[in-house]
């Protein structure tokens, strides 16, 4: 079970689909992304390293998802679940999506919609949404 | 027409089961839909028995599924597309379990007939759809196939229109807006879905590659169920030259399963035999226990 700290890391099993590391900085009222392109790991095993979203988006995604889902308000969800997992169809999906439309006020691409699976893919995309919104 | 075959069976604490009984292949312009009503499988040592024949990879991912109904709605769901393909052997007895499968470069899921121990390739195309409460299968041969499936109560938490404005084509929303009972425009809605969810997973090629705005799904007149497709161009800002390509390239189905749920079947009419129509056969399993002819339709 993912720990969401302030120290902001979470690392995942090595996998080999992506190399990619991303640092978030973490500040009290904002934050900064920075990526720093492919990294080719010289060992063979190799290394996701993702930042999880600011915790509070992430719980505000598991609010809206435990809502949509009809889930009891004592289920455990993490930045990991995955919305199959927890008995979303592609319905389910795109109704959670709009809710985080409205909750965040953003507009998501309907491939991006139909192509989150889980609660962290969400919240990460709500961040990158927010911070390119242009200033109102 | 009932076939049961091991009501015996089920009383002995450890089961050993009967032979799959075999099928004739679907003809070029059938569909077969394949439905289990979790419900009706009780069972433990049967569910236990469905298990073996999982890989350990589908294995995996029926234990993710969080909460026992979710676990053996994905067990079910496996079994029911390992052991109805099977049965498609007819030339002799073959393990559901020695099945294997892979994805299209798009993540559509399909047999891998090479990697397949003692099975006969076959041009046999399948898709899977489920519910709380209701798995479906459906299966053709040469043509790709699409189902989905939605309970019809499905309450949607969106005011209906605004999300069909959101997803749905200018002619979809108009037509849904023409209905006046909230009910009605609820379940017209969600039968929509299911017809736009059939095609997108019937052309094989992701969500991206048909969003939902860009094609209308209309039902046909003077035909009960039956839908036709129409494109429509991306180009035009001006509703007066709004170019339409409907044609009859793909064939959609409507109907209703189990008095509960809305079932949407679409295949590529490869129009061999043109005009001839297609027919949707509906039968409910349990697999080894029994199956039940429920219905054969035809649509155009």
């Amino acid at each position: 079970m993912a720990s969401l700290s302030a120290t902001s890391l979470s690392f995942k099993a090595p996998s080999i689909q992506s190399t990619r590391i991303y640092q978030v900085l973490r500040k009290p009222s904002s934050f900064q992304s920075i990526s720093f392109g492919r990294f080719q790991s010289s060992k063979s095993l190799r290394l996701q390293i993702s930042c999880a979203a600011k915790p509070e988006t992430v719980q505000k995604v598991s609010d809206i998802v435990k809502e949509q889902l009809a889930l009891s308000a004592d289920t455990a969800l993490t930045a990991e679940s995955k919305f199959s997992a927890l008995g979303a169809d592609s319905l389910d999906t795109v109704e959670i999506v709009m809710a985080l439309e409205e909750k965040f006020n953003i507009s998501v691409e309907e491939a991006d919609a139909q192509n989150i699976t889980t609660i962290q893919e969400a919240a990460d995309l709500i961040e990158d949404l927010v911070q390119k919104k242009p200033a109102a | 027409m009932r076939t049961s075959v091991m009501s015996q069976m089920q009383r002995s604490f450890s089961i050993d089961l009967p032979s799959l009984i075999p099928l004739q292949l679907p003809s070029r312009r059938e569909t077969h839909l394949w439905y289990i009503l979790p419900d009706e499988v009780k069972s433990t040592s049967l569910l236990k028995r469905y298990s073996q024949f999982l890989s350990p990879i589908e294995k995996d991912r029926v234990d993710q599924m969080r909460g026992d109904e979710l676990k053996k709605n994905a067990l079910l769901a496996r079994t029911l597309v390992r052991t109805t393909i099977a049965r498609y052997q007819t030339n002799k007895a073959v393990d559901p379990g020695s099945l294997m499968f892979k994805k299209n470069m798009y993540g559509k899921p399909e047999v891998d007939w090479q990697n397949c121990k003692n099975y006969n390739v076959q041009p046999l195309h399948f898709n899977i759809s489920h519910t709380d409460s209701l798995i479906a299968c459906g299966v053709t041969v040469h043509a790709p196939v699409g189902i989905d499936v939605e309970d019809k109560e499905r309450k949607i938490k969106h005011d209906v229109l605004a999300f069909a404005k959101r997803f749905y084509t200018t002619d979809e929303v108009n037509f849904l807006a023409t209905i006046l009972d909230p009910e009605a425009q609820r379940k017209e809605f969600i039968k929509l879905w299911t017809l736009k969810e059939a095609y997108v997973k019937a052309l094989g090629k992701g969500f991206s590659a048909a969003p939902f705005n860009t094609f209308t799904i209309q039902s046909k007149p003077g035909t009960e169920g039956g839908y036709s497709l129409c494109k429509t161009s991306e180009v035009t800002a001006n509703p007066l030259e709004k170019t339409e390509e409907c044609n009859g390239r793909w064939k959609f189905d409507l109907l209703e399963l189990a008095g509960s749920h809305y079932a949407a079947v679409c295949t590529e009419d490869d129009q061999a035999d043109e005009g001839a129509p297609m027919r949707v056969i509906v039968r409910k399993t349990i697999p080894f226990v029994e199956d039940q002819l429920i219905s054969e339709r035809i649509f155009l």
